[in-house]
């Protein structure tokens, strides 16, 4: 991969060079206190983009997958009816995302284009967005307290998937590497420049203190609890303890840069038309099983929760979408309100093993 | 990336609805084609067990079993009306449109079952997915073994697809059971639990060498299972086709995933052995 030299002071002429290939351009913006938002840059905010900030709630997934969009336009006229599918494929680039939401992505790639069935509405999105990853290497403002993509191996540099990449190297510098021939094609602009061995050497030192920067964290357990997941080892009464601190809010789905799952609503536009629309659903919801007639087969909190870890750390599906449904960006811990996001969960499970070591009475 | 375009997986079909009729209380069967022949023509490759989407625009999807076999002419859905867009379905009258999509999921693999006998147990609306194994199974006669066939239902007024069970019960190709809750109607048949009739005075199942399709409640599934295993058979023998709420039918929406398998794609239909591992309710 070919990487070049840039001054601080003309990194966001990246995001007017893909304004000028017609790109409508999302970046981080900070608002009050930790309220950060990916939001359209315009003339009069570009100056306000935020290199440095906490990752923004909502994950940026939504520039690809909406929270709600249109699969179909159905139009009654004469006894007969009308399919149109709308397709929406806007030339977007995505400035600023961080590693963990690049694996997001990449995550969802596997999901929706890599199996028999592929899904065309992602698939038009998709390959019309340029993403511009920011290497996490602030350790006030990056990193928060629930990062954990040290441990899902997705951060704090992605190592590929992005179309470019920039590293603040300090003194005023940023580094650029290009991941595709598209982020490539940029470096023809004047203010890149070659770099020297000495970039590279800065770029490994400063990689190597991010790694210091993480809290010590329960994920640093997190590949033995996706080995207990997997293999089905963990009580009952732990995942009905998780069971327990669920609200059922579905929060945690809503943040998730991995989580896939929607459903599909048919809704009355007109008096002859009607937009059939996908909406982002949730596991954690309690009807999300149900059937018409209402059996439904997973009415348990636990039951539900069980699904979604399963679900995120089982070996068979990361196998099988060859990329795993959790990045470590930490949110899900950050909004639960009942403390059962990731970390958490990977810790209960820890202490349910440590409890059922099979040590041998000492006074027999 | 894959550079070539993908079809649309979410479009459904125009469909014309060719008539309606009524099998017992609450439940219809719907003639149906697609108003393109190619689509008909390609729809019509399904195999038994497969399940398709349904459209009602305005109400919204639901998967549907395909009672048909593909050795048939007409295709045709019996639906009971349970939720919102099975009652939709039903206010339609012939010459109405709506939409299909598929068809989808495994469906049983019958080839792979020639020369073994095959026993079917249904109850109730169980009957309606086994119906087109049985058409099948029945057009290929000489595939098989043994072909017995065990129905349930709550009263004789609750047994459906009467023109087949009456084909079914005079042919000498297949043996049929059937047996109600209650009696009712002038019935001098069997009357008790679906699997009170492999005990009947006469009746031999052989276990060596046969494959169960089993479908029905969740009662009567529990019930079944255990006289199965009584009579010798192992989990892998006994198949059966799970229901799940679902919205997209291709693996998508998230809603049928259970254990490892979304029953839209790897399913819906699994031999009891696999159910076991998916470790959820039928």
């Amino acid at each position: 991969m070919k990487a070049r030299i840039l001054d601080r002071a003309d990194v966001l002429k990246i995001v007017d060079l893909l304004r000028q290939q017609g790109r409508e351009v999302f970046a981080p913006f900070g608002g009050r206190g930790r309220d950060t938002c990916y939001d359209k840059v315009t003339d009069e905010n570009r100056n306000q983009i935020q290199i440095h900030l906490a990752n923004p709630y909502y994950p940026p997934k939504r520039f690809i997958f909406p929270h709600i969009e249109r699969l179909l336009k159905v139009q009654r006229q004469d006894g007969g009816i009308q399919i149109e599918p709308t397709y929406r494929e806007p030339k977007r680039a995505i400035f600023g995302i961080r590693s963990c939401d690049v694996a997001g992505i990449w995550h969802l790639d596997r999901f929706f284009m890599g199996r028999d069935f592929r899904d065309i509405y992602y698939e038009k999105r998709r390959k019309n967005i340029f993403l511009v990853n920011v290497v996490c290497t602030d350790p006030a403002r990056d990193i928060g307290e629930e990062c954990f993509c040290v441990c899902a191996d997705t951060g704090p540099a992605a190592r590929e998937h992005f179309d470019l990449q920039l590293m603040d190297l300090g003194d005023g510098e940023f580094m650029a590497v290009a991941g595709t021939p598209a982020g490539e094609a940029l470096f023809s602009a004047p203010f890149f420049r070659k770099g020297a061995e000495a970039h590279i050497a800065k770029r490994r030192a400063i990689l190597g203190e991010v790694r210091k920067s993480f809290k010590p964290s329960t994920t640093s357990w997190f590949s033995a609890a996706i080995r207990h997941v997997s293999a089905g080892t963990i009580q009952e009464k732990t995942w009905e303890e998780i069971g327990r601190r669920c609200l059922e809010c579905g929060g945690c789905t809503y943040v998730c840069p991995a989580c896939t799952c929607f459903t599909v609503s048919d809704r009355q536009v007109g008096p002859n038309e009607v937009e059939r629309v996908r909406i982002w659903d949730s596991c954690a919801l309690g009807g999300f099983t149900r059937m018409a007639g209402g059996h439904n087969p997973r009415k348990a909190v636990h039951d539900r929760r069980n699904r979604r870890f399963f679900r995120k750390l089982s070996h068979y599906f990361i196998q099988r979408e060859l990329s795993m449904a959790c990045v470590g960006c930490g949110r899900c811990a950050a909004v639960c309100h009942g403390d059962i996001g990731m970390p958490s969960v990977v810790e209960m499970i820890r202490r349910e093993t440590a409890e059922v070591d099979k040590h041998e009475p000492v006074a027999r | 990336m894959n550079p070539s375009p993908a079809e649309n997986i979410y479009l459904p079909k125009i469909a014309v609805l060719d008539r309606v009729v009524d099998e017992i209380a609450e439940v219809k069967t719907f003639y149906w084609r697609f108003v393109d022949p190619a689509e008909q023509a390609a729809f019509k490759k399904f195999r038994p067990g497969q399940f398709a989407q349904v459209s009602l625009f305005g109400v919204g999807e639901f998967p549907a079993s395909l009672p048909p076999s593909p050795t048939e002419q007409e295709t045709f859905f019996t639906v009971k009306q349970v939720g919102s867009c099975s009652a939709a379905l039903h206010q339609l009258k012939a010459g109405d449109k709506f939409a299909v999509r598929g068809p989808y999921g495994n469906g049983f693999p019958m080839e792979e079952y020639y020369g073994k006998n095959l026993v079917f147990v249904a109850g109730g609306i169980g009957l309606i997915p086994l119906r087109s194994c049985i058409i099948y199974a029945l057009a290929h006669r000489e595939k098989y073994k043994n072909i017995q066939i065990f129905l349930g239902a709550k009263t004789p007024r609750d047994l459906m697809y009467r023109d087949n069970l009456r084909e079914w019960e005079k042919s000498a190709g297949v043996e049929c059971h059937l047996t109600v809750d209650r009696a009712a109607d002038g019935w001098t048949g069997n009357v008790g639990v679906v699997g009170s009739l492999f005990k009947k005075p006469g009746v031999q199942v052989a276990v060596e060498d046969t494959v169960a399709f089993v479908c029905g409640p969740p009662v009567m599934f529990r019930f079944v299972i255990k006289d199965l295993k009584a009579l010798g058979f192992q989990d892998r023998q006994i198949v059966s086709t799970l229901e799940r709420y679902m919205k997209c039918g291709v693996g998508k929406c998230g809603h049928c995933c259970i254990g490892v398998a979304y029953v839209c794609v790897d399913g819906p239909v699994f031999t009891y052995e696999q159910i076991q591992k998916l470790g959820e309710d039928i």
